[in-house]
């Protein structure tokens, strides 16, 4: 197991310094005349690189303020959008994903995730919307979810509206994400043989399920940690878009815009190393699970 | 669970399955068919104001009702769902090229390319690739949204091919082919034609599916197709200021949306939690 972790330690450090390196490249396209030319670029790519080791990020240029501070305001309300929708995920996505992860129901629900998952986040988003405007006339407003910090919950019954809809956006797709990965592990764990040797060697139905099946299937979600991350930031960039949350995705999508590369840059290496962090996390998690099911 | 039990269900789950996959590419088929008669099948030409009233709900003249510049909504999803599919089919092939195909052949290359291609490609792979979409088009322009979102949909569908071929290397048979003296080269054409002639089309599907959610999501945030040439996503962003009040604006365009991500999904055979 150690091993293992160490494997995994080794990994995940080498591709954070691949992020690394990819987001000092963007950042690099905002130094002037780093376009200039192969040379000009790799020089001031090498002084970006050096900077960024004295964790030096450098200014926005829309805003001119540093880019830590930048991060510092936003990131937390994305932070804090991921977490509330991991939490929505875990709550929606592990019983629908146990519920319809289980024999005849796993075919019978095929078409109906399809349909489900056919919707892009910002459909459901604006769904969402829709409905909190119209009857049972739910008061919140498009634009409403203004806040800063990491709040888990929201601080007031007023503020729960609108501080509930964009996380139950990203919620959405997180448990959408859950419930595949659920199935998908179902369905793998559904195909082994050990289930009938143990079967025959006298195990009820109920014992097999409890003390094998889920800890494979509960390894399966863990193992694909990573996805279920990508889902999540995925769909706070849409949810801080429709709701107006001044997040960290948000800020990605107007730093492009407006070519501020090196916001962008320092953006797309934090959730680069969400995504590798949540993927290692997961592997650990999921290996002595699944160590136990091999021995089995 | 007695033997014919455990037969008799993959059997039913396979069937099930087919009739789905038929479904989706009959689906396909009727969605490309409006696609190349949208010009035939709309009432009013792409973007042309003042058809009806502004903001005129569903009714017998106008059956997806108008929008706030009293363009037929029947007419505009129609060239909508045109514009979508046509700049999605160049992000397919891209995809299909630069990741599974990729991929595939990357896992055959010498030990040493090919864990390091899989290196760096797995670090674009842990970002969304909504996100490195829109970083692409930034770092392009809008024209080449559709290459765009082909590249952006790439990495993840490489590594799965790398890590797809990788497993394939490993196995038994191919163990039994390099012993029997079967040649690397002859090995890699046999396994690339069993992976590609029975699942291409399928991986077009699963491509199809992507690309159209990341393209009508990066036309929604503003990054992709621009007025009067809208499709899908673009279209509903425009609804936002008041489809509160004319639901009908927005749920016509995801509404056609959604029937071709599901008939691309359903097409691709996307069970047992396969992503696109």
């Amino acid at each position: 197991m150690l091993r293992f972790v160490l494997n995994e330690a080794g990994r995940l450090l080498l591709s954070l310094f691949g992020a690394a390196l990819m987001s000092s490249a963007i950042a690099t396209l905002s130094v002037p005349h780093a376009g200039d030319g192969v040379l000009q670029f790799f020089l001031a790519w090498g002084l970006r690189l050096n900077r960024s080791a004295h964790l030096q990020f450098g200014l926005s240029s829309i805003t001119g303020l540093p880019i830590a501070s930048e991060l510092a305001a936003r990131l937390p309300l994305t932070l804090g959008l991921v977490l509330e929708g991991m939490a929505a995920a875990a709550l929606i996505g592990i019983p629908i994903g146990f519920l319809f992860g289980a024999g005849p129901v796993r075919r019978a629900a095929a078409p109906l995730i399809q349909i489900v998952a056919a919707a892009p986040v910002f459909c459901a988003g604006l769904a969402l919307a829709y409905l909190s405007a119209n009857p049972p006339y739910w008061p919140a407003q498009i634009g409403d979810g203004v806040r800063f910090g990491l709040k888990i919950l929201p601080q007031t019954a007023a503020h729960a509206p609108a501080t509930l809809l964009p996380a139950l956006t990203v919620g959405l797709a997180g448990a959408a994400a859950v419930q595949l990965a659920l199935r998908r592990a179902a369905a793998e764990t559904a195909r082994e043989s050990w289930r009938i040797y143990l079967q025959r060697m006298g195990l009820l139905r109920w014992e097999i399920e409890g003390l094998y099946v889920v800890p494979q299937i509960f390894a399966g979600l863990l193992a694909h940690l990573g996805e279920v991350m990508l889902a999540l930031l995925s769909a706070s960039a849409v949810a801080e878009w429709v709701f107006s949350c001044p997040g960290a995705a948000d800020l990605f999508v107007k730093s492009v815009a407006l070519h501020d590369w090196s916001v962008a840059g320092a953006i797309l290496f934090v959730f680069a190393t969400l995504t590798l962090t949540a993927e290692f996390l997961g592997r650990c998690a999921a290996r002595p699970m699944i160590d136990r099911g091999t021995s089995t | 669970m007695s033997a014919a039990d455990a037969t008799s269900v993959p059997a039913n789950a396979q069937s099930l399955r087919m009739a789905l996959r038929v479904l989706g590419w009959i689906g396909l088929g009727l969605i490309a068919l409006a696609v190349s008669l949208s010009d035939f099948l709309a009432s009013a030409p792409a973007g042309a104001t003042g058809i009806g009233p502004l903001l005129a709900p569903p009714s017998t003249q106008f059956q997806f009702g108008t929008d706030v510049l009293g363009r037929d909504m029947l007419s505009e999803t129609l060239h909508g769902l045109s514009m979508s599919v046509r700049s999605a089919l160049p992000a397919v092939l891209m995809a299909l090229v630069f990741g599974a195909l990729s991929g595939f052949a990357a896992a055959h290359l010498p030990k040493p390319f090919s864990v390091t291609l899989r290196w760096i490609i797995a670090i674009p792979a842990a970002l969304p690739a909504l996100l490195l979409a829109i970083l692409a088009i930034g770092l392009t322009a809008r024209g080449w949204a559709s290459v765009a979102a082909g590249l952006s949909a790439a990495p993840l569908a490489f590594v799965r091919a790398f890590d797809r071929a990788d497993m394939h290397a490993r196995s038994m048979h191919s163990e039994y082919a390099r012993a029997t003296g079967i040649s690397p080269a002859t090995l890699l054409r046999r396994n690339l034609v069993y992976e590609f002639s029975d699942a291409f089309a399928a991986g077009a599907a699963r491509a199809l599916a992507a690309v159209v959610v990341i393209l009508s999501t990066v036309s929604f945030l503003g990054f992709s197709a621009e007025p009067p040439h809208r499709d899908l996503g673009l279209m509903i962003a425009a609804s936002k200021p008041y489809y509160l009040r004319a639901w009908w604006t927005a749920a016509f365009p995801a509404l056609a949306l959604m029937v071709l991500v599901l008939f691309a999904r359903l097409a691709a055979g996307l069970d047992e939690g396969e992503r696109p």
